[in-house]
């Protein structure tokens, strides 16, 4: 069995997916290197990133396919899950034989992976976008942590952007120690070292007490239903919002 | 007084409001100003009862100069009583703004003094938060029965959403629980509203930046089992609302007993159910091509209680079922029990690549607890042999078996429904 290992990039995946066309291997899996399996019968060929070969690639399924595959082969990556590059790989390649059309083939086992993957990403970004908290640090800058199953920082940082233009913002991926950075300007996204010491400003607690207030009377006591609010809300989130604590 | 307890007051009066959609409305963030809005809508937390919270939903005031039975706010209710300043508001919503709590307010308000002076209060909070704010998140506000044309307007340029609540859904039914409310009062600022709409929608046309008046259109609210009204007469004002005055959504409320005046109804719990029978309705109605008069009629004015509104037209209307998957149109698929908008749309786009079987089905998601009985796959069938509506009612009403800890074993007893199809279909 031959695993293909790329450095984790999406320009690495897009490279082993160059190689698996153009060695025409039997590639089983493909696998970021922080991931490698040690297996008495599995070989490892690590495959080193090229700018060169992944854009080729980006642009054929833009070409070829669609844009909106490409999203979704992006999607499919942050979700770190496992066998992504493969279901990945074999998507590309039914994509280059159907054409535009690849979406539509709903019957499709590998379509439909793609489909159900790309749904839950989507989904945890959508939710994200209204389960983020945001403090205000004594330096004036709103600083949110969140936990996600995926890695989507970089999707929802475009979010933010367009409606805290004029505020300088961090949203920390504890999870993965990673996070976005926004002076105003742009943002990027950067490795966090593991900090503890965040002083926040005078008045957040005070803004942090008002929410937690409204929070509370603003539910009807005769319909209470804790089952349907974790239904909406899985406590896996619950962490970093205020008004749980 | 603390904006603490004001808060806690005014949020605690505004939270029979079921109305918290953020949607609608795509305002963008400009001039370097604060917020945009999300078209889809944005949900920021689920409170206990498990609604969503979207908005900061208070009430400007409590202070209220009429006495409706079934309303908290009624002047003759001893309550804690409460009037926030604009600039309380206006801080409020943005620092929760900035901390990504809320996608925006939703400002209503009791009648204090008189409509047009309340609605004049609501205009101070909504223009500051426009102007000096430069404020471009969701604003929902209230249009107040019998406010005047021109701050109906007024503040109708800065919001995405106005509401008026009906509540009552006929008049006999405010005569008797909101004797100083009418149905002019109520309709008028709909109107106005409405053609406020239709005006702006007319100059965008023609200008393109012409401000927008409402974007995210009117919506309202009406209290279910407070009056004797039936189902019938609900869903039909809704029917007309959705059609004459274009209204984007119509909220239904369950009543619950905030007083114990003899002119209400003496119940124990708010009728949940009757509230979401309605809701799947309003659903039907919007999204499904069904009409009031084919879900409910003079004999039948109420809903079945124990099994929702599309099944229950189904099972009376059998003949026309089962549907084959593969050949069946839209709008059919759509009348199929257990079918949505999004299964529907996801059958014909897989069924042009190859003729789909029950398997298919079940990939694609398709939830087939209830769509089973009316559907046939390449001719198979796998519900119940004989198409008869009372069989098919009695396994969809049936209650699902509860294990205790301690039960005899039984070969015959706890036959699964899935169980029953392989069964009846001989096969998977």
């Amino acid at each position: 069995m031959i695993h293909y290992i790329y450095d984790g990039s999406f320009d690495g995946l897009l490279t082993a997916v160059y190689e698996a066309y153009y060695r025409k291997d039997n590639v089983y899996d493909i696998v970021p290197e922080d991931n490698i399996e040690e297996n008495f019968l599995v070989q490892n060929i690590f495959i080193p990133t090229d700018g060169e070969k992944s854009s080729t690639v980006y642009k054929s399924i833009e070409n070829k396919i669609s844009r909106e595959a490409l999203r979704r082969i992006f999607y499919v990556y942050l979700s770190e899950l496992p066998r992504h590059g493969i279901i990945i790989l074999k998507y590309i390649q039914l994509g280059f034989k159907l054409g535009a059309q690849l979406d539509l083939n709903l019957s499709n086992d590998i379509v439909l992976m793609m489909n159900n993957i790309y749904a839950k990403v989507s989904r945890e970004r959508h939710g994200m976008l209204g389960l983020l908290r945001f403090k205000e640090l004594e330096n004036g800058i709103f600083y949110g942590a969140i936990e996600p199953d995926y890695n989507i920082i970089g999707l929802i940082a475009p979010h933010f952007e367009s409606r805290m233009t004029n505020e300088n913002w961090i949203i920390h991926d504890v999870k993965r120690g990673v996070g976005v950075f926004y002076n105003k300007e742009e943002w990027v996204i950067r490795n966090i070292k593991p900090t503890d010491s965040l002083v926040m400003k005078e008045e957040e607690e005070e803004y942090q007490e008002l929410w937690k207030e409204y929070f509370k009377s603003i539910a009807i006591e005769n319909k209470i239903n804790p089952k349907l609010q974790k239904r909406n809300m899985p406590m896996r989130y619950w962490k970093y919002l205020v008004e749980k604590h | 007084m603390e904006v603490l307890e004001k808060l806690r007051i005014l949020s605690d009066a505004a939270k029979y409001d079921v109305s918290c959609s953020s949607s609608g409305s795509n305002r963008k963030n400009k001039n370097g100003g604060l917020g945009a809005a999300e078209n889809s809508g944005i949900c920021h937390s689920w409170s206990d009862d498990g609604r969503c919270i979207s908005l900061l939903k208070i009430l400007m005031t409590n202070y209220c100069i009429y006495d409706c039975a079934y309303c908290v706010n009624r002047f003759s209710n001893d309550l804690p009583r409460a009037t926030f300043t604009p600039d309380e508001i206006v801080d409020l919503t943005i620092n929760f703004y900035k901390r990504n709590y809320i996608e925006g307010l939703f400002l209503s308000s009791a009648v204090f003094k008189s409509p047009n002076h309340t609605m004049e209060m609501i205009f101070q909070v909504v223009k500051k938060l426009r102007e000096e704010e430069k404020f471009n998140g969701y604003i929902h506000t209230k249009a107040i029965p019998g406010a005047d044309k021109e701050i109906v307007e007024k503040v109708g340029k800065y919001v995405d959403r106005m509401s008026v609540n009906i509540e009552l859904p006929t008049e006999e039914g405010l005569k008797l629980l909101a004797p100083k409310k009418n149905k002019e009062s109520i309709l008028k600022p709909m109107k106005l509203i409405k053609a406020g709409i239709t005006q702006s929608i007319e100059e965008t046309k023609k200008f393109r930046f012409s401000p927008k008046f409402v974007p995210a259109g009117q919506t309202t609210q009406l209290i279910v089992g407070a009056t004797a009204d039936s189902d019938l007469k609900v869903l039909r004002l809704s029917e007309g609302l959705y059609n004459s005055y274009g209204l984007k959504r119509v909220y239904y409320s369950a009543f619950i007993p905030v007083s114990t005046n003899p002119k209400l109804p003496a119940i124990k719990s708010p009728p949940l159910v009757r509230e979401n029978r309605l809701y799947q309705a309003d659903w039907l109605l919007r999204f499904y091509g069904f009409q009031s008069g084919e879900l409910l009629d003079e004999n039948k004015p109420d809903f079945d209680l124990a099994l929702d509104p599309k099944c229950d037209w189904a099972l009376r209307n059998i003949n026309l079922f089962p549907v084959e998957i593969n050949r069946a149109d839209y709008n059919m698929l759509l009348r199929v029990p257990g079918i949505g908008v999004k299964s529907a749309m996801r059958i014909i786009q897989a069924r042009r690549f190859s003729a789909i079987d029950f398997y298919d089905l079940k990939k694609l998601g398709i939830v087939l607890k209830r769509a089973q009985y009316f559907i046939t796959c390449k001719g198979k069938h796998y519900g119940v042999k004989s198409m008869d509506g009372e069989i098919i009612r009695n396994y969809l009403t049936e209650k699902p078996i509860k294990f205790s800890n301690y039960q005899q074993l039984s070969l015959f007893d706890q036959v699964s429904i899935e169980d029953k199809y392989i069964e009846i279909g001989g096969q998977f």
